[in-house]
């Protein structure tokens, strides 16, 4: 895939090879995408955050560690991956079950068409928010990028790829069980 | 004439009832033992009875000693109270502040016990502990508890204590028709955690002569017929009742310049009246709603308040609303008198400046209004007789003093 | 049946090797001297060699006793490890975790040090110091250090003590096979500080009681055959080790349904084994990956875990990615295992902190199966040694009892 970078095409009143109505709405199917992620997971709707997937979905998260001076990998999953992991994540203790609520808070920064329009590169910054059940105290959890591609096909916007780009490396005093 | 650092530090020409030393609010170890001479020996509010309506409802408090509690409503409809820790490996039992359950399962190890406190379940408990231990010797630590005043849940977790009523005495009486003409319902809650010491915020909540920092009580009270003519009467155990105050509310600017007409159940409708309870309690009730304050001091300079509002069960919607909405307009986290209270004992706390250099604490008024300190002075003689120390020199400096 | 304040700070009806008081989880003077006793005298890893593959790379780490080391990878292509602190003022030399440097500059009055501790520069040495001050006398203080089994860095900060292999003794013959039959490599670093004590977090490492907790053990372990089979063994100094049991990976949802095979060299294909090492370490050999627990204890109710991830060096880029998913879905920070062990321990401290008055704690399981709880009481023994003090005892209470 090919994306064009800076040269985002203004949106124009005319149909898209992506089978969109216009580039307008191309647009806010794109960013209200990204958007939806966010609200299904914090909302804890596993299949609804599903549903926003492309069958070849491929999730990672990723950081660069200066202490070995390496990338690393925490997390990698494909569409099936995903699916089994949020289907018996309820079944596990865990801090956002109990004491936590977990909440994403996101920008979208950048989002680049390819040439033939049916894939859109989104960079968004993300901030986690953890607020304790009791009393209500909030805290930042983690900050990151997500680096997304959304499949444009038919009309639909669909999540294809998610790489989670974390800054914080200290998450909590419990890492966390549910993906960002 | 400005003073000199001597003369900053010198006692003030008062009796010793009249002013505190600074360290009272500062002091680690007096903070230390005021946890145990204190605030584990004396009651103390942890929530409300409506917390945990239903049956085997749960409510996760902490009590003002620091320990974590575990209110419960058994299949008897009887509340109880215990430590909420597992006798196993020490765990907390619940985590989330609330919930509803038959058997309550430690996460850790699946231990089980009953809403009576009685350990129903060990896990693989032959296999491992064969005869050596028995479910029976393995129970939750109840804790004294009973609901009063109210419906509010009051826990002591000294065992010896003296009941309830002996302690309250007749502080109570002031509120009886409030309290008793119909249930209560909690309508909101909410929880501060402020860097100052908790008696700053009890001293605050029971001296009226600070009414001058509040806009709203300067436009609704002060200037009314009669405030002056209210006196604070002094009940055992060092609390403390005021003369109620009519408040009128077509003072206040903007919009809210309408009289109350709603008033509480047994009660007159525009009567505020206060009580304040030692060590960390007080009762707020200005119609049409009822606020609590509870604490637990954390460290000297450290404190959760958390805040209650109620109304009447079987409120009407339009009642509720009405209720909240007064509740709200004051003593909300929005609302426009606590902030207003919290800069005082906040800035108190920065003064203080962990009471290294700074001058004695006035506590000295005395006059037949409610500007009269006496409410101040009445709770530091009972915090010096359960202390065994007395307030204004709590390290007993003032005999060497003398002989110098 | 529920229990009073008396029942309730009972001493169990157990040996009393089989409870712990709970002070020594929470206790502030106690925590001082395990850091005098315990964390500097013996030996712990502060990171493995794959962490400074080549010459002149360094790594900036904690010691236990809350010292900064900086490991140094010598032009030797030794290992050597220093206090991280510069011999003039006292400045930390490295501030980055990791890096590569033939000398060691501190940046403050750029002193400058090679890779053996030698000071090899003092700026404008002769104009301030004149002969007064000697390089050979400014080096850095290198403490004992040794590469053992598997290529990690021990780190001993007492000069006196004896050597690693007499510490370690032969509770890690049992990995000896996998640690030594090709060299490891880091794969994932991350530490979290947890509102805890040390000891409970290695408790929840060396009692397999409460697998009950996690649902993956729930599904791949505890249903196995030869789960309950598998029997736990002392070694000297404290030192536990775990019989294997194949890791059933087919068993658990979200694992691809598919059985391992990559497995580890010189291991069976499924081994899943586990050592602690007293007071601070846990290897845990789950194939197709290492983890290594070390931690540094910052206060009774706070402590740095720092987790470690291995594969094998010279993996292929298959195999490589297969250990990096097995690992990170149970023991990376989104995976399912770390989370549900941290939340129990900082439950623990929840309820054990508020008001010091927890029951005792119990480890008191004997059967002759995995939950055996000799490896809890096994550490407390060596525990005791070193503090001089009963875990169950610790302040001689017992004893005073008994005179009176």
């Amino acid at each position: 895939m090919t994306t064009t970078g800076t040269a985002t095409r203004e949106p124009r009143g005319e149909p898209t090879g992506s089978g969109f109505e216009s580039l307008a709405e191309r647009e806010k199917a794109v960013r209200e995408l990204v958007a939806r992620t966010c609200l299904t997971m914090d909302a804890y709707d596993f299949a609804g955050y599903l549903d926003l997937c492309h069958p070849d979905f491929r999730y990672t998260i990723t950081t660069y560690s200066p202490e070995l001076r390496k990338d690393i990998t925490w997390l990698d999953h494909d569409f099936a991956g995903m699916e089994t992991l949020l289907e018996v994540l309820p079944l596990h203790a865990s801090d956002h079950f109990l004491r936590l609520v977990m909440s994403r808070h996101l920008g979208v920064y950048t989002v680049a068409y390819s040439e033939n329009d049916t894939r859109a590169a989104v960079v968004s910054g993300l901030q986690v928010f953890n607020t304790a059940r009791d009393g209500g105290v909030t805290e930042l959890l983690a900050v990151a990028k997500y680096h997304d591609v959304v499949a444009l096909e038919g009309g639909e916007a669909k999540l294809l790829v998610r790489e989670v780009r974390l800054d914080t490396r200290m998450l909590g005093e419990t890492g966390s069980l549910i993906p960002f | 004439m400005a003073r000199t650092g001597t003369q900053w530090r010198t006692r003030p020409n008062l009796p010793l009832t009249h002013y505190v030393d600074p360290r009272v609010y500062t002091d680690r170890s007096i903070f230390e033992e005021e946890r145990e001479k204190i605030l584990e020996k004396t009651w103390a509010i942890v929530c409300h009875e409506s917390e945990a309506p239903n049956a085997y409802d749960f409510r996760r408090c902490q009590h003002m000693s620091g320990k974590e509690l575990l209110v419960v409503r058994g299949k008897d409809m009887k509340i109880r109270v215990f430590y909420n820790q597992c006798p196993h490996r020490g765990n907390v039992l619940a985590y989330e502040p609330s919930g509803n359950a038959r058997r309550i399962t430690c996460i850790f190890h699946l231990w089980s016990f009953d809403t009576k406190g009685n350990c129903v379940e060990i896990t693989r408990e032959k296999e491992g502990f064969q005869d050596r231990l028995s479910r029976k010797d393995v129970g939750l630590r109840e804790v004294r508890s009973e609901t009063d005043m109210g419906g509010f849940v009051w826990v002591n977790v000294d065992d010896d204590c003296g009941p309830l009523d002996a302690f309250l005495g007749d502080s109570t009486e002031f509120l009886r028709g409030e309290l008793t003409a119909a249930p209560l319902e909690i309508m909101c809650y909410h929880k501060a955690i402020v860097p100052t010491n908790y008696k700053l915020w009890h001293d605050t909540n029971r001296d009226l002569y600070h009414e001058f920092l509040h806009r709203q009580n300067r436009l609704i009270a002060m200037g009314q017929p009669g405030y002056l003519d209210r006196r604070y009467h002094l009940h055992v155990h060092g609390h403390v009742t005021a003369d109620p105050s009519v408040n009128s509310y077509e003072n206040i600017e903007k919009g809210s310049g309408v009289e109350r007409r709603m008033g509480w159940p047994g009660g007159e409708s525009a009567l505020h009246k206060l009580c304040n309870l030692f060590p960390t309690v007080t009762y707020n009730m200005r119609p049409p709603a009822l606020r609590i304050d509870t604490m637990v001091p954390l460290g000297p300079e450290e404190t959760i308040v958390e805040f209650r509002g109620l109304g009447v069960k079987g409120d009407s919607p339009e009642e509720r609303r009405e209720r909240l909405r007064d509740y709200n307009s004051f003593w909300g986290p929005f609302g426009r008198n606590l902030p207003e209270d919290f800069i005082a004992i906040v800035g108190q706390s920065i003064g203080l400046n962990h009471g290294r250099g700074s001058p004695y604490i006035l506590h000295g008024r005395e006059e037949e209004t409610p500007h009269s300190e006496v409410c101040i002075r009445h709770y530091f003689a009972e915090w010096s007789r359960m202390m065994g120390r007395t307030a204004a020199d709590p390290f007993g400096e003032l005999p060497a003093v003398a002989a110098e | 049946m529920s229990r009073n304040a008396t029942e309730w700070r009972r001493r169990p009806t157990l040996a009393p090797t089989h409870y712990v008081d709970p002070r020594i989880y929470t206790d502030r003077a106690l925590f001082e001297e395990e850091r005098e006793k315990i964390f500097k005298k013996v030996w712990s890893v502060v990171c493995h060699e794959s962490e400074a593959p080549n010459a002149g790379d360094y790594r900036r780490c904690r010691h236990m006793s809350g010292k900064e080391l900086l490991v140094v990878r010598g032009v030797d292509m030794k290992i050597r490890a220093f206090y991280n602190h510069c011999s003039h003022r006292g400045n930390l030399l490295a501030m980055e975790p990791s890096g590569n440097a033939r000398r060691i500059t501190c940046m403050f009055h750029q002193w400058s040090y090679d890779t053996r501790g030698n000071c090899v520069a003092i700026t404008r040495q002769k104009e301030g110091y004149q002969d007064r001050v000697s390089r050979k006398d400014m080096g850095l203080r290198e403490v004992r250090t040794e590469v053992g089994l598997g290529g990690f860095v021990w780190v001993n900060v007492d000069d006196g003590c004896g050597p690693l292999e007499e510490f370690v003794g032969d509770s890690l013959d049992y990995l000896k096979e996998e640690l030594s039959a090709k060299p490891l490599e880091i794969i994932s670093y991350h530490k979290a500080v947890v509102n805890s004590n040390y000891k409970l977090w290695y408790d929840t490492n060396s009692e397999l009681y409460h697998d009950f907790l996690h649902h993956h053990n729930r599904k791949i372990a505890l249903i196995q055959p030869g789960y309950w089979d598998r029997r736990v063994h002392v070694h000297d100094h404290g030192h536990v080790s775990v019989d294997s049991m194949e890791c059933r990976y087919d068993a658990y949802e979200g694992n691809d349904g598919r059985q391992r095979r990559l497995g580890w060299p010189g291991g069976e294909v499924a081994c899943h084994k586990l050592i602690d090492l007293f007071p601070t370490m846990t290897f845990i050999l789950r194939a197709p990956a290492f983890r290594l627990d070390t931690m540094v204890p910052l206060a009774p109710d706070k402590v740095a875990i720092e987790f470690r991830g291995f594969a094998v060096k010279g993996d292929s880029a298959e195999d490589r990615a297969a250990r990096v998913r097995d690992h990170n879905s149970i023991w990376g920070p989104f995976g399912r295992n770390l989370p549900e062990d941290e939340i129990a321990i900082v439950g623990q401290m929840m309820a054990m902190k508020g008001g010091d008055d927890s029951a005792y704690v119990l480890h008191g399981r004997e059967e002759p199966s995995i939950q055996n709880e000799i490896g809890m009481r096994h550490y407390y023994g060596e525990w005791s040694k070193w503090m001089e003090r009963g875990a169950s005892d610790p302040f001689g209470n017992r004893a005073i009892a008994a005179a009176e």
